[in-house]
């Protein structure tokens, strides 16, 4: 077998060239009534770095399946037009020709890392190939130097953790010298550091290697730094495609609930209001922008954030519904997984649990119903000590909505699923009935009333499981991690609906990554870092600290970070959102003109 | 279940970390066969004791007695069992030798399951498979073998969230009778089936991804290579080997510890 493996700088001519030539490509999955792609036409070149995205059950997924060969050959199904990539056709190579040209990482990195030691991970696509030894070990510490991993090279793969899982995987796909590297959602799981780092590392491989990224993103804040390239799925159809800035000024990226970037959104809403500032793709950009239309300014002046929005912190005077005092659990491993942690929370809040992979979020949220007990310390909900009470008890009191909706699904038909609990708990056939209904009716998954939930999207089942705890209507609704794989449209309804229940007056605590999710509702903010809390207080507090933000591998929104470099020019170092902003802006300029 | 526990590698340095596994597996069969062709408690204590040595090289001797901890149920049975129908056999008379016997008995399994901990214990399954693979075990089925040993904790980690999800969803295990109790169990068991049919597709789709199977001619980044410490460990284990069975021909059979005196 051949084996060439110089990194060729790519020539002009080359550039013009497609590297990825998409042709009438439809397909539909064995069956499958509808196709899960129609008619797609698309050229991509050497060196681009596109972002894919569009709802959840758009196409996009599949699409990538097609371009390493999975589709036709792992999935069957109906599969008319073609697609050549690098050269080869994807009807008539088989998989293993295409991986060698085309890096495919998903979302879980736990799924595909297979050896026991880093290096040994990194070396299994290699030795697939029969690569010689020689050979193997010199690509193994060039792939691991570029992503950042070199270090942990003979650690054990079950040691790292989530962000450094994921850089392997991308090492591991590096290491056989793609020209191509496809990922689906790689930073989902991930800490905001984390998932930074994970670009970060993209962009290198894009920039120095020459390698074309193709990613599904839905969080586009992030995303759109580094993308070269926007392609926007809908209903197994391209809707459009083009440069970021074109994309999200254009109205049907709206119109499609696609997430506009905070600091696009921001430009946008200035330029209607007399700033000329042109589309800035990041936060720096929009700094650069703005910078000679606020020369005017005095730089000692303060200005003013008018504060339109309920604090949250204000509730504190209510009464604690749950208290944590200094509380110590270590898991049986001997892993210390919280140390001398206090916490109050109170009737009615709205609390966000954020911090770093692994800093005992979801440790500390399941000693609230007594999943787990504490080592040391107590807990007391309503007063009543949780060791001393049974889970199911507290399960009524405080509703717990796991992560990964597969977790808990399990029930023939939607209803049988919502009701599971209620039985559990002892309520008669007509409550339950009532309960259904109204929790059905609350999520809107009504017309689901009949299906089996393991057909339904991962949004819908998400939706189940939430409708699920709804149901027995708990005074604390505790959600772990609720944006993960939700689309845009998912994740608004999702702020809309947790900001009403708390309206209502119920208590909710979420346990979150999404820092622009926290931005945008403002709850209270919990930050964790290492078993113990680093910082506690409102969202613009915590936000604006960027020493414990740092501490707990978060970063602040794109928002906040415009206005601490902003700071310097008197401006409030603490906005979040993009209308808050925008108001300061308009005073400031009306300020200007007088 | 501890006592499976204490069978599972966790990650060290030591000389029998780094010995071939397939020298390591050598060792533990002629640690094996040595316990099972003897039946008195002298030689059999000899060789238990003469594994210690092997534990503190191997610094695994907390987790070997985790493992002797949990294995201590089966000898209780293993001892009481053996003084029970030896006592239904001879008579009804109760002796020392018979005492001596059982004990002897006992004292094999505790040797028998330390010669594998010394095995299992500092053998990584990265190792198991390279030596799986000399002795022409087909890659396919290694493969399977390695990864179903990979995913055990990981296994084990979601099946723990599922009872953790439904205990939230006020499911109470421990109540009810048997059969309601075991039909408790599907709301676990169903959610762990089906993740873990998702689970394999995604794997089989990320192997293929990884070129799995591509060429016939797999490449291997670690080779078994024979080091200079195996060709010791080998030719000690000869040397082993044939005082054992010199000992066995020539010496056997040995002088009862505690006599034959009839105790009732």
């Amino acid at each position: 077998m051949e084996i060439v493996f110089i990194t060729k700088p790519v020539t002009i001519e080359e550039k013009s060239l497609s590297i990825i030539e998409v042709k009438d490509l439809s397909y539909s999955y064995p069956n499958a009534s509808v196709f899960a792609l129609k008619n797609i036409n698309l050229s991509i070149k050497p060196g681009e770095f596109i972002v894919l995205t569009g709802p959840s059950g758009c196409g996009k997924t599949t699409f990538c399946r097609c371009l390493n060969g999975l589709i036709p050959h792992f999935y069957n199904g109906v599969l008319t037009g073609d697609a050549i990539v690098s050269g080869l056709s994807i009807k008539d190579h088989k998989i293993v020709d295409l991986a060698k040209t085309v890096g495919m990482i998903f979302q879980n990195p736990d799924n595909q890392i297979f050896a026991l030691t880093v290096e040994k991970d990194v070396a299994f696509g290699l030795e697939n190939l029969g690569i010689p030894k020689k050979i193997m070990v010199d690509e193994i510490d060039w792939a691991t130097k570029l992503t950042g991993i070199y270090h942990l090279k003979e650690r054990g793969t079950h040691e790292l953790s989530g962000g450094q899982k994921q850089r392997l995987t991308i090492a591991s796909v590096l290491a056989m010298h793609p020209k191509i590297i496809v990922m689906d959602e790689p930073t989902s799981f991930l800490d905001p550091i984390g998932a930074e780092t994970i670009f970060e590392v993209l962009d290198k491989l894009n920039k120095e290697q020459g390698i074309t990224i193709i990613l599904i993103e839905h969080r586009m804040d992030l995303a759109v730094k580094y993308a070269d390239r926007i392609i926007i799925f809908d209903d197994g159809q391209i809707v459009n495609d083009g440069e970021p800035s074109e994309i999200f000024s254009a109205e049907e990226t709206r119109l499609l609930g696609i997430g506009i970037p905070k600091i696009l959104n921001l430009s946008k809403k200035l330029l209607q209001r007399g700033f000329n500032v042109n589309h800035p793709l990041n936060y720096e950009n929009l700094y650069q922008l703005l910078i000679p239309k606020l020369q005017k300014v005095i730089p000692n002046k303060k200005i003013s954030n008018l504060n339109e929005y309920d604090d949250f912190s204000g509730l504190h005077q209510n009464k604690p519904i749950i208290t944590v005092e200094d509380v110590t659990f270590s898991y049986p491993s001997g892993v210390e997984a919280l140390k001398n942690v206090s916490l109050t929370i109170h009737e009615g809040e709205y609390v966000a649990i954020m911090g770093e992979n692994g800093a005992g979020k979801t440790t500390l949220v399941k000693h609230f119903n007594g999943l787990l007990k504490p080592k040391k310390g107590k807990i007391l909900v309503n007063d009543i000590d949780v060791s001393k009470t049974s889970v199911a008890a507290l399960a009524q009191k405080i509703g717990l909505v796991f992560q990964n909706p597969d977790d808990q699904l399990f029930a023939e038909d939607v209803k049988e699923e919502i009701s599971f609990a209620l039985r559990n708990f002892g309520y008669n056939e007509s409550v339950i009935n009532q309960r259904v209904e109204w929790a059905l009716n609350l999520l809107d998954i009504k017309k689901y009333k009949d299906t089996s939930p393991f057909i339904l999207s991962g949004g819908e089942r998400k939706r189940v499981a939430l409708a699920s705890v709804l149901a027995w209507d708990p005074q604390v609704l505790v959600l772990d991690e609720p944006t993960i794989g939700q689309d845009y449209g998912q994740k608004e309804k999702l702020k809309h609906f947790l900001t009403q229940l708390c309206t209502q007056g119920k208590t909710v605590v979420i346990v979150t990554h999404d820092v622009e999710f926290v931005a945008e509702s403002q709850p209270r903010v919990v930050l964790m870092a290492k078993g113990s809390i680093q910082a506690d207080g409102s969202a613009k507090e915590i936000m604006s600290n960027s020493e414990a933000l740092k501490m707990c591998s978060v970063s602040p929104p794109e928002i906040t970070k415009l206005f601490q470099k902003l700071s310097s020019y008197g401006f409030p170092n603490d906005v979040l959102d993009v209308d808050e902003a925008v108001n300061i802006f308009t005073n400031h300029l009306k300020e200007i003109q007088k | 279940m501890s006592l499976l526990e204490g069978l599972r590698f966790t990650r060290g340095d030591s000389p029998l970390h780094r010995l071939d596994p397939r020298v390591k597996f050598l060792l533990t069969i002629v640690i094996f066969s040595s316990s099972l062709i003897f039946f008195e408690i002298i030689p059999l204590t000899i060789i238990f004791i003469l594994q210690i040595p092997l534990m503190i090289i191997g610094k695994i001797w907390r987790e070997w007695l985790k493992t002797l901890k949990g294995g201590l149920f089966l000898a209780v049975i293993i001892f009481s069992t053996n003084i029970l129908s030896f006592y239904f056999f001879r008579g009804q008379h109760l002796s020392m030798d018979i005492i001596e016997f059982s004990l002897a008995l006992t004292i094999r399994f505790l040797a028998l399951i330390t010669s594998f901990s010394v095995f299992f214990l500092t053998t990584s399954p990265d190792k198991l498979s390279l030596a799986l693979e000399k002795i022409h075990i087909p890659y396919e089925f290694n493969f399977a073998f390695i990864t179903a040993i990979r995913f055990v904790p990981v296994l084990a980690e979601e099946a723990q969230t599922i009872i953790d999800a439904q205990r939230s969803r006020g499911l109470e295990l421990d109540k009810g009778n048997f059969l309601t109790r075991i039909r408790k169990y599907l709301p676990i068991l169903l959610p762990l089936i089906i993740n873990s049919i998702r689970r394999s597709l995604e794997l089989a789709e990320s192997m293929e991804s990884r070129a799995f199977g591509a060429t016939k001619n797999r490449t291997n980044l670690f080779e078994l290579k024979l080091t200079n410490s195996d060709y010791f460990w080998l030719i000690l284990m000869v040397f082993i080997t044939f005082i054992l069975i010199y000992v066995k021909l020539y010496l056997s059979p040995f002088p009862s510890l505690f006599g034959n005196s009839i105790i009732f």
